[in-house]
């Protein structure tokens, strides 16, 4: 008796121990890992005194594949041809703001190289921790495209190099151009000329809804819909993103987006990206950001084309994304990461990028690096886009832990005017108010 | 005799020890964030607050979420129930092609809920098989529109048409498994004494499966209750429930405060469900009884 107690409580023991174990162990790991960046941190600064090492810390290809192109491709290819050595740091937005802070406060910067996007580079230069790029040596064979050279000057100095891009594009099924209003071509919408209007696409789909009876336009509603809201056909029609919410032009343009709800497939509220229903043949038409799309024109290149989206009243509203490349002030080796940057922003590893990555080149010599196929198709359309003449570029604000409360009013401005039928006008006066109470709590200016 | 009365004394805590291993994995794994997802509801600038509670009752989608996940349960569990028991029953029977229709039967569990979201959005989608198949076949001239928020109903509909698919065979396991344990003896008395089908079904059968329902009834609830995957794969938020709001709050807006309520009201629901069937469904033991 006293012997089959003894060895249940043995097993009880054991069973605690495990657990226990476990649970030790499990916290240990933890630490381990938390600890880790501070131990490379320190590993890598003695390295910048005694040799030629970039830090380069960056929130841009972060994601494991990308992040193996990175370690795999880029890195080696480059130190091939300088023999300097880089560290890939992929870090998040707030780590590498608090780093910086702190780095620049105290004057004991280890960090070379930042990758970060539009609106993290311009919250680093209004704190006065980037370096002015305007005095380095010049970056031969490429020419930026110049509406992102115009974006990395910010308040007159050069805070960053541009260095990969991602927009919103239209996906149009090739099928889709034998039912073309009268009065537009495949050109038109190839170009993206004046006559490509948002009028234009209403016509569209209404004809090929007479024809075939199907709603073969498309958008994912489930998904990045409210960039397409935000981003496109409010610049398109009021000027600015936010500005003019709840404005006239405002209320033409909900007007507008009811009438062309007729036609646009229902199953769009129940979509999250556009890739499948384009593939199903759902849809004919569709908009997305490329990444998203990315999968169709793979898959099957020739049936689709990728176009500049149509233009409003106010010109052809669009949303790009611009990573760049900055040196921070004090920057132990600000020349290698010049020369990393230089690498980089090459034409061939720019075309590299796309292929690995899917964010688009930033140089224009880089598309004729790219093998005809389904990337030329997805790079011409952006490139066309880019280079309209009326074309209305826009960023996505840098709202921080307010981004996702933005888009969500866009989104319910959307579900109550479209979706529920809702005055346009009680609407937008009403989101529009908590539009500006959120832009005035995360203390930036209406774009 | 001392050793007697050691044993007495360490006896008294084996039970404890015992059970101490699982109450500290639950304390740690269930009892901590649970604390934790109070604070983030009712925990706010260093004191209780019902800010964030109001911002989640105010929302649009919080009532229609409350509807909609409440009106999925109430009809997907009695179907299923009704369903599970006829397939049990039927089942239970020997007959040719019996293990068969048993694997048969059984291959839904073996999916998850997303895929089975996924397989079902692409049959039923506008330009999927079953529009094609019915098209082809001459019965409808143009493709029948399931999904988009003007058809909530359908949508609606076909949720509950995949959630039968996918989850009727989990009672059914569970009532089959009870059906099996009734000893034949009550039944062959009962035959001796000229009870038909259904009074054995009525007066045996349904009491002595009691247990089995309750177990399956309660776990089926549970998961009914935080319902999400399949909903989110097939209408998103154009049906919204409970668990979907959760993640939505979460990953979406980052509003964590707002995505614990959710999660904290499924948690109370379900509890509440489970007192509830505990209390109605008490097991029957027919020598007891009587």
């Amino acid at each position: 008796m006293n012997r089959k107690i003894l060895s249940l409580f043995l097993i009880g023991v054991m069973a605690f121990a495990v657990v226990a174990s476990g649970c030790i162990s499990g916290g240990g790991s933890t630490t381990t890992s938390s600890s880790a960046p501070s131990t490379s941190s320190s590993a890598s600064s003695t390295t910048t005194k005694t040799g030629g090492k970039v830090v380069w810390a960056s929130t841009q290809l972060v994601p494991p594949a990308e992040r193996a192109f990175i370690l795999n491709t880029v890195l080696p290819g480059f130190k091939k041809q300088t023999g300097i050595d880089v560290q890939f740091v992929p870090i998040s937005y707030f780590d590498l703001s608090t780093r910086l802070a702190a780095e620049e406060k105290s004057g004991k910067v280890t960090i070379d190289l930042i990758g970060d996007l539009h609106g993290a580079m311009d919250y680093y230069q209004s704190q006065g921790w980037l370096m002015d790029l305007s005095n380095m040596p010049q970056l031969k064979g490429r020419t930026f495209i110049s509406t992102f050279e115009k974006y990395a000057m910010i308040r007159g100095t050069k805070a960053y190099i541009p260095w990969m891009s991602a927009t919103y594009v239209m996906v149009i099924n090739k099928e889709a151009f034998k039912y073309l209003p009268s009065g537009l071509t495949e050109q038109d919408v190839m170009q993206g000329t004046s006559k490509w209007t948002y009028d234009a696409l209403l016509a569209w789909a209404k004809n090929i809804y007479e024809k075939t009876g199907k709603k073969e336009l498309g958008f994912p509603v489930k998904g990045l819909f409210h960039r397409f809201l935000h981003g496109y056909l409010y610049p398109s029609y009021t000027g600015y993103e936010v500005k003019k919410f709840d404005s006239p032009e405002a209320i033409q343009m909900w007007k507008y987006l009811k009438n062309l709800w007729q036609y646009v497939n229902p199953s769009s509220t129940t979509w999250d990206e556009m890739a499948d229903p384009l593939l199903r043949g759902d849809v004919l038409i569709a908009w997305d950001h490329t990444a998203r799309i990315k999968d169709a024109i793979t898959k099957e290149p020739d049936k689709f084309v990728v176009v500049p989206v149509p233009r409003g009243p106010k010109g052809r509203g669009f949303i790009l994304v611009v990573a760049g490349l900055a040196i921070p002030k004090g920057a132990p080796n600000k020349d290698a990461a010049w020369k990393l940057i230089d690498y980089l922003t090459t034409p061939k590893v720019q075309a590299e990028t796309l292929a690995q990555t899917g964010f688009f080149p930033v140089v224009k010599e880089a598309s004729e690096q790219l093998p005809s196929g389904p990337l030329k198709v997805l790079a011409k359309g952006v490139a066309a886009q880019e280079s309209t003449s009326d074309a209305l570029v826009v960023m996505i604000p840098n709202l921080g832990k307010y981004g996702g409360q933005f888009g969500e009013l866009y989104k319910e401005a959307f579900r109550r005017i479209v979706l529920q039928g809702q005055d346009p006008a009680t609407v937008t006066k009403d989101i529009g108010a908590q539009l500006d109470k959120l832009f005035q709590e995360a203390g930036v200016p209406l774009p | 005799m001392q050793g007697g009365y050691a044993n007495r004394g360490l006896s008294r805590y084996v039970p404890y020890l015992l059970l101490a291993p699982a109450l500290i994995y639950l304390m740690i794994f269930i009892g901590y964030p649970m604390i934790e997802g109070i604070k983030l509801v009712f925990y706010q600038n260093g004191g209780f607050s019902l800010e964030t509670v109001h911002r989640a009752i105010n929302n649009y989608y919080f009532w229609p979420a409350v509807k909609d996940t409440l009106g999925l349960a109430a009809i997907i569990l009695p179907t299923q129930l009704l369903l599970a028991l006829i397939l049990a029953l039927t089942v239970n029977k020997v007959f040719k092609g019996r293990n068969v229709a048993l694997t048969l039967l059984l291959i839904p569990m073996t999916l998850s809920d997303i895929a089975a979201g996924l397989i079902w959005y692409s049959m039923l989608s506008p330009s999927g098989f079953m529009n094609k198949l019915l098209l082809n076949l001459g019965l409808i001239h143009a493709p029948i529109q399931l999904f988009g928020y003007q058809f909530h109903t359908r949508e609606f509909m076909v949720i509950v048409f995949v959630e039968l698919w996918r989850s009727t065979v989990t009672i059914f396991v569970i009532v089959l498994a009870g059906l099996q344990m009734i000893s034949q003896e009550y039944l062959e008395a009962a035959e001796v004494f000229g009870a038909g089908y259904w009074t054995k079904l009525r007066r045996i059968i349904i009491p002595l499966l009691k247990p089995s329902i309750q177990t399956a009834l309660l776990l089926r609830t549970i998961y009914a209750f935080s319902i999400f995957g399949i909903v989110w794969v097939l209408v998103g938020r154009d049906v919204p429930v409970l668990a979907g709001e959760a993640y939505y709050q979460v990953t979406q807006i980052k509003d964590y405060g707002v995505g614990a309520f959710y999660a904290l009201l499924i948690a109370v629901m379900s509890l509440a469900i489970g007192v509830i069937y505990l209390r109605i469904t008490r097991a029957e033991y027919l020598e007891v009884k009587r």
